[in-house]
């Protein structure tokens, strides 16, 4: 077991973020957050990242918006630089190159969709000798800097699989493969919400073992003294809180509210909607 | 510095950490100390009866959530006073300091980041991780990161700490006595323990690492080569341009990509012997040199003494001397007999048979008389890392940073 403990954002962090101290309304930044750990996930998949760096890539996306707004940076720009930065810490670094070419895939895509939703998408490649890369290089050369400076160096992430695995067991679900691989997906899902950031490991998966138990309907002892989270020092308002955020992704969106994040990925559309919106108020 | 021994300073920040609240108001003073569990849930003893109250029913490995260090962004490097620089080496230079709220004085590491393509170099990375990782009464203290005015200027502030074991090998007039040399090598062994159990490898373990204040504790330093490994260990090849020379074990030396902690015990051992012999084992100009002298002194090594010798990629072009018994008798005459198996255990062929750290803290050769020396009998010395100039003892050096970031990266051409 590490000496270390993972950092964890405090009380008045959580209370008011950079973000919302600038104007940004809490739908809005926790939208953004999950749009950004959406594109995390999709340059992962499409570089055949291992999951541990894409997982950590996240968690510190997440701890970084505790102490930056998203006026000052980009959800695009610091996603890149994470998974970067956690491609090095998870010993398997990836090439600046090929990381670039698929964000500029993603964010083309993500521009395409916005402008003919219904028109059929086909990536233009970057020119060999155009300003393009150069301009997604230096980005992603300052995010991962910003990161690293902004986190205090403290870039110690502990992922809750293994974790998962030793409670299932010692709840006996192990053989119910259904309820595995739900709350496998739960643990992932979450990645999109800062609870990583909020709570430490062991309530994060109880909360992914209470929404998997829950749903399948597998009863597990959860009277008073005898309720199973304590076994992991679990408590109850704190998993139920992380199982808000984890449904709170699922919730029915409007395509309006959909695409508005798309339209945000960088700082300046950022900075350009809280100006109309700050015109529209007076 | 204060008057007070490590361990009692040491217990004097946690009780500042404990009186911190959770929410954070204004600029606090040290944020990279070290967060301890409370003494009540540190200890290691298994659950006490059920009829015993205890104060908290929350498992060690469950720390109250205030525990939890906040998320916080680097300092400036304006918060410390620069004195004198200590050293340069191939990383960066290091300069002592002293924090202007706290009065401490501190080592300063600046690291080199000018001619980096591709981002933070993650040589620094692993270095800075593993310190933050492994913090240990024997392991240097990472006290926090700070930066300077552009992205380029990184320092690490570390505790400082008086001598390296090195220059006062090279220095003082007489050897170390035994009971001393059991001191240093229970905490060397104990800190090298700890980094293995927190999956990390050292990979650069020599005197000149190992630094020495003046109350009789040695504290590992310098993780410019260490890397964090798995289990299976090696996963993405390792690279074999690690450890100094003189320190490398032989299966490194014959080209082993999946080593493992073994590596570490190894340059341990030559620490031993350096510490009883006063200069080091293996003063070898280069690698074949450096394979005579292994095979003198601990004899050819057999299918017996090592059975994945020939499978090893190098082996085919290592011609192999006749068989002969080894000569550590010879070569460490007033060593005790337990001392000789300490020896021989750390510097043993076969990477699966070498003694790991944590059984060779239990060794019978530490409890025999004379018996380790408590840490606060030991003489102190004139610092040259404080001020004082002093020639500088001839060290090699390890295989340079950049080489080990391209080997790793080297189907990674820059864009």
């Amino acid at each position: 077991m590490s000496a270390a403990l993972y950092p964890l954002a405090t009380l008045a962090q959580i209370e008011r973020t950079p973000s919302r101290e600038d104007g940004i309304p809490q739908d809005l930044e926790d939208d953004l957050r999950a749009y950004g750990c959406k594109l995390i996930h999709q340059a992962g998949i499409l570089l055949r990242q291992k999951q541990v760096a894409v997982a950590t890539a996240q968690i510190l996306f997440h701890r970084f918006w505790f102490v930056t707004s998203m006026k000052q940076f980009g959800i695009g720009d610091i996603g890149m630089g994470a998974l970067y930065l956690a491609s090095k810490l998870e010993e398997c670094p990836l090439r600046m190159r090929d990381l670039i070419n698929v964000y500029d895939l993603l964010l083309q895509r993500a521009a395409h969709s916005l402008t003919q939703p219904n028109g059929e998408f086909k990536y233009a490649v970057m020119s060999y000798f155009g300003s393009t890369f150069y301009e997604l290089k230096d980005a992603l050369v300052v995010s991962e800097m910003q990161i690293l400076k902004r986190l205090g160096f403290n870039v110690h992430v502990v992922l809750p699989y293994g974790s998962l695995i030793n409670y299932l067991r010692v709840l006996g679900l192990t053989t119910q493969e259904e309820a595995c691989t739900r709350a496998w997906g739960y643990l992932n899902d979450a990645l999109q919400t800062p609870v990583y950031a909020l709570y430490p490991v062991p309530t994060i998966v109880s909360a992914a073992i209470l929404l998997t138990t829950r749903h399948l309907g597998i009863p597990l002892p959860s009277t008073a003294p005898h309720c199973w989270w304590e076994l992991f020092d679990a408590a109850w308002e704190d998993v139920w809180s992380v199982c808000g955020h984890i449904m709170r992704l699922y919730r029915p969106r409007s395509e309006e509210e959909q695409m508005r994040v798309v339209g945000m990925v960088n700082k300046k559309e950022v900075r350009k909607w809280l100006e109309e919106r700050e015109n529209g108020a007076g | 510095m204060s008057d007070s021994t490590p361990s009692r300073k040491r217990s004097k920040w946690d009780e500042d950490e404990e009186d911190q609240p959770a929410v954070v108001a204004g600029p606090p003073p040290k944020r990279r100390t070290k967060h301890k569990p409370p003494p009540d849930s540190a200890e290691s003893t298994p659950p006490p009866p059920p009829n015993v109250p205890r104060p908290s029913t929350h498992s060690r490995y469950v720390p109250p959530r205030t525990h939890h260090p906040p998320i916080l962004p680097s300092r400036s490097v304006y918060c410390y006073e620069r004195l004198n620089q200590i050293e340069e080496g191939s990383y960066g230079v290091v300069f002592r300091a002293r924090d202007k709220q706290t009065g401490d004085i501190v080592a300063l590491k600046k690291l080199k980041l000018d001619e980096e393509k591709n981002g933070f170099p993650i040589t620094a990375l692993r270095e800075i991780n593993a310190l933050m990782s492994c913090r240990h009464e024997n392991v240097v203290g990472v006290r926090e990161v700070v930066v300077g005015d552009t992205l380029t200027q990184v320092f690490v502030v570390m505790d400082f700490i008086e001598h390296d074991l090195k220059s006062l090998l090279t220095l003082m007039p007489t050897p170390f006595l035994q009971s001393e040399i059991k001191t240093l090598m229970l905490q060397l062994l104990s800190a090298v323990g700890h980094c293995h159990s927190n999956w990390i490898l050292h990979r650069d373990l020599k005197t000149s690492n190992l630094l020495m204040n003046n109350r009789g504790t040695i504290k590992v330093a310098d993780f410019g080569l260490a890397r964090r490994y798995g289990d299976p260990v090696g996963v993405g090849g390792m690279t074999q341009l690690v450890v100094t020379l003189w320190y490398r074990a032989p299966e490194i030396l014959l080209g082993a990509t999946t080593y493992s902690t073994a590596v570490d015990m190894w340059s341990v051992g030559c620490i031993f012997a350096e510490l009883i012999l006063k200069e080091p084992l293996f003063q070898a100009k280069g690698e074949i040199e450096l394979l005579g002298m292994i095979f003198k002194l601990l004899g050819a090594p057999t299918s017996n003494s090592w059975p994945e010798y020939s499978t090893l990629p190098l082996s085919k072009t290592i011609s192999l001397p006749s068989p002969q018994p080894h000569q550590f008798r010879q070569k460490f005459q007033y060593l005790t007999s337990a001392g000789i198996d300490l020896l021989m255990s750390l510097l043993t062929y076969d990477p699966e048979r070498r003694i790991t750290a944590e059984d060779a803290l239990q060794h019978p050769y530490f409890i025999e008389s004379p018996l380790p020396k408590h840490p606060d009998l030991f003489g102190s010395f004139p610092s040259a890392a404080a001020g004082e100039k002093r020639r500088k003892p001839f060290s090699p050096s390890a295989p340079a940073r950049a080489t080990d970031y391209k080997l790793l990266t080297e189907d990674i051409p820059d864009p």
